[in-house]
């Protein structure tokens, strides 16, 4: 008989109407789950790094258990040996001895205390594991070929018998805590997934060899968890769908649905369906790849197996997964970065508060953090990681007061709603009569740049729900400060742009170029090399221009994070986009250009247009206001120029502080 | 204001060739300090190629991100093999790699080391040169061998600290590929 774990009644919820799949019950193994949602397992980098679970991990995974309104909400997979080899991530919760059960079972009752499904997961790190120790194991000896990575060795029969061992003990440890399903990680290069793969599976006896002797040692550890775990605890797993490791020959797609079918026999009660490795040299999850690319993956694993699947990777809203689960095409709607970016997504879609929904906007940086051995954070949600720190929420100001906020960007538009939402007076100037600022230009930019015009539609929602004013199309004067005299002004007026004198006439402005306002000619040169240059150089790119990129960082997209970057690198040599690192702009001649290199070289480069990108902080009404002896702050690009990023960081903090 | 080409093109060449002369030299520094600390009980021969086998590994593992099996093994050595003659370049010596006669099977050629007359100003012997040279490629290939799951191997026929005027290496694939 299934069990039901919370009773969740949906039907007077009007996001329950709109996607009637998703909001529908669905049987794990046995346990009947009133959902379809899942906050998948995520490394967050925030446990200490002895494996102990900590408060501020507890109280993000509550957050994240509010979110699935009674849907599945997974801790972040756990590593189950004392030596640490299996460790890849240096806040990593550990399992590896029952003094954890205590740190654990904080979670699962969090979890529940939210009426969820509590989903703890496996994960030796295998491969991408070793963090704190000098080599790590797999079943074969195949060097790395990201140096971030340890060496890894082949591992004995005897320590693959101890390592099945320690999955089972682990689980065991799991169901002690009080949790609900077992998960094993078997993707993007963890243990299971080196065993797997012709490609890091070498190994010549049982646990080699073809696709079964592959899988060998998964099927062991699939039956000894379930042997443990017993008929009322699911056991589900991790799988790729694809590994994309055809350069270095990997599994071919046919192999990874046999690893599938095997895994079904052995007895799992779900597969999550994955692709690609860390060390793939595709993109699987960045911003340049169209929302909802990989459901036929999901679809081809449905027509292979008879048990759930489930799926995340470029989902990041409601209509696809109703879409694909209502067409049999998926069974449950996994999401790890766009609960990262708002923990409480499911519940507004199940509430319609869909326009409430800060959306990830696939940089990455959380991602890039954690191979940096820093705790998560998340791009556009300033409380990422924070959740257990009392300070980082807003509270009714002492004093209120009457704010002018001069500027409708990122920065002006998310300190306008958090001072709004603790009660201050905000009025919010522009002289443009669109809110966005920069980004209404910057998300012109190809390759999945218009997705960060959802930070600006979720900052204006919060900004209409707390009663924020806007002033659009009226440029904010020293005398208008003056004669207003609010209580408190906040500068986020976005950067200078630096001139070229003598360039004048060729030389035009990085957003005139994106919002299609400057006649640029058939050869130009971008002057900048940091995200705004290379995202107009791309743009102008594929407009079958013919660009150069020069710029003073000694490497461009300096601003981007790593995790990102790599495919600006890939796009910029796929357009022919000539990129002169370490140089600047010497000198103007007729028709061309002179560049000098940091260390002395000229050289001359044809061009008939300069784009100018290059930032600097913006000093304008500054010494208006403090001659007004008014409370003041300057933040985002205003105060330095950086990323949308630290645009919103800047305005959030600001808004708690006035 | 135009750029005189010929004058930045000399500064940069003249740059670039003292930098390749710092190579050498620098290698062989580090070996002398190398030799004597080792103590008269140690062959320089031997620590000389611990030296290259060590290099060989590090700049094999460079190589991993580089290479692609996607466009087949013939692309693939030839590929390799041109990564290899690259060492030779960045060092001031003039190589290239192209496909041999056998399937499976890269020759590279270099007509011009610089490593004989360095040695040659420190007092190193001729063999050692040409020794260390073949265990850099040799360690070079361990790691890409079991990275790609593919058994490569070199051999030297010439080189031009033997007298031969010209270094000529036999890459192949051991099993089946080349003999």
């Amino acid at each position: 008989m299934a069990r039901v774990l919370f009773e969740w009644d949906y039907s007077g919820y009007p996001g329950a109407k709109l996607y009637p799949h998703l909001f529908s019950p669905i049987q794990i193994g046995n346990i009947i789950v009133p959902n379809r949602i899942k906050y998948a397992a995520t490394e967050d980098n925030l446990n200490s790094h002895d494996g102990f679970i900590t408060d501020a991990d507890v109280a993000y995974m509550r957050s994240r258990a509010e979110g699935v309104v009674g849907g599945m909400c997974f801790m972040q997979g756990v590593y189950m040996d004392k030596p640490g080899k299996g460790q890849g991530y240096v806040g990593q919760a550990a399992c590896w001895d029952d003094k954890f059960i205590p740190g654990l079972k904080r979670i699962a009752d969090a979890i529940h205390g939210e009426k969820a499904v509590a989903g703890f997961q496996l994960m030796d790190c295998g491969r991408v594991g070793a963090v704190n120790v000098e080599s790590g194991h797999g079943p074969s000896t195949v060097p790395q070929r990201l140096r971030i990575f340890r060496p890894m060795y082949e591992m004995t029969k005897e320590e693959i018998k101890e390592m099945i061992q320690q999955h089972v003990d682990s689980a065991r440890r799991g169901v002690e805590a009080g949790f609900d399903m077992i998960e094993i990680s078997g993707i993007v290069g963890y243990l299971v997934s080196n065993f797997i793969s012709k490609y890091t599976n070498r190994r010549t006896d049982e646990y080699g060899g073809d696709i079964r002797g592959r899988m060998q040692a998964v099927v062991e550890i699939i039956q000894g968890v379930k042997a443990v775990c017993g008929k009322d605890i699911p056991v589900g797993i991790r799988l790729c769908s694809e590994e994309l490791l055809d350069d270095v020959r990997g599994n071919t797609p046919e192999e990874s649905m046999q690893s599938y079918k095997i895994a079904e026999e052995a007895g799992v009660d779900y597969i999550s369906c994955t692709l690609g490795w860390q060390e793939s040299i595709y993109p699987v999850i960045s911003r340049d790849i169209p929302q909802g690319n990989w459901l036929h993956l999901a679809k081809r694993a449905k027509s292979n197996v008879k048990v759930p699947i489930q799926m995340a990777y470029r989902l990041f809203t409601p209509d696809r997964p109703e879409k694909a689960i209502a067409a049999g095409e998926l069974d449950v709607w996994e999401m790890c970065r766009p609960m990262i970016a708002d923990p409480l997504m499911p519940k507004k879609v199940l509430e319609g508060r869909e326009n409430e929904i800060r959306h990830c906007v696939a940089c990455n940086l959380c991602l890039a953090r954690l191979f940096r051995d820093a705790p998560m954070t998340c791009y556009i949600n300033p409380l990422c990681a924070h959740e257990h720190d009392e300070r980082i929420y807003p509270k009714p100001a002492e004093e209120k007061k009457t704010v002018m906020i001069v500027g409708a960007g990122p920065a002006g538009l998310e300190c306008a709603y958090v001072a709004a939402q603790r009660g201050h007076e905000v009025h919010v100037y522009d002289k443009r009569q669109e809110l966005g600022g920069t980004i209404l230009d910057a998300s012109r930019a190809p390759y999945g740049d218009d997705e960060l015009m959802t930070c600006i539609g979720y900052q204006k929602t919060m900004c209409e729900k707390y009663g924020v004013q806007f002033h659009l199309g009226k440029e904010v004067t020293e005398e208008m400060i003056s004669d207003e005299l609010p209580d408190t002004v906040v500068l986020a007026t976005g950067p200078v742009y630096r001139e070229l004198g003598q360039a004048k006439g060729r030389a035009v402005n990085v957003l005139d170029v994106l919002n299609g306002k400057a006649d640029v000619g058939d050869k130009v040169l971008v002057w900048g090399n940091r995200k705004p240059g290379i995202g107009v150089a791309l743009y102008l790119a594929k407009k079958g221009k013919k660009v150069s990129l020069v710029g003073k960082e000694k490497s461009a997209g300096f601003d981007i994070n790593p995790s990102f970057k790599w495919r600006y690198m890939i796009y910029l040599r796929q357009s022919g986009v000539n990129v002169y690192n370490d140089c600047d702009i010497e000198s103007v001649g007729e028709g061309e250009i002179i560049v000098k290199t940091y260390d002395g070289y000229r050289f001359p480069l044809a061009c008939d247009t300069v784009v100018i990108s290059e930032r600097d902080a913006n000093e304008a009404l500054k010494k208006a206001v403090q001659g007004e002896g008014i409370e003041m702050y300057v933040i985002g690009d205003a105060l330095v120029p950086r990323n949308l990023s630290s645009a919103v960081h800047d305005g959030y903090r600001i808004g708690l502080r006035i | 204001m135009g750029v005189d080409a010929e004058k930045e093109i000399t500064k940069l060449w003249r740059d670039l060739h003292s930098a390749q002369d710092e190579i050498c030299k620098t290698y062989y520094r580090w070996r002398e300090v190398a030799v004597e600390m080792a103590g008269p009980g140690v062959k320089p021969l031997d620590v000389a190629l611990k030296a290259a086998e060590k290099m060989g590994k590090e700049i094999g593992k460079s190589f991993l991100p580089r290479l692609n099996w996607l466009k087949g093994e013939d692309v693939f050595l030839l590929s390799l093999g041109r990564l290899m003659a690259g060492l030779w370049l960045t060092e001031g010596g003039i190589a290239a790699a192209e496909k041999g006669d056998k399937p499976g099977e890269v020759l590279i050629t270099c007509t011009r080391c610089p490593w004989p007359s360095a040695a040659k100003e420190y007092g190193v012997p001729m063999e050692e040169v040409a020794l260390t040279r073949l265990r850099l490629f040799e360690s070079l290939l361990e790691d890409v061998s079991v990275f790609f799951n593919i058994p490569l191997k070199i051999e030297m026929l010439k080189a031009i600290p033997r007298g031969h005027g010209v270094y000529l290496l036999r890459l192949y694939k051991a099993n089946g590929g080349g003999k």
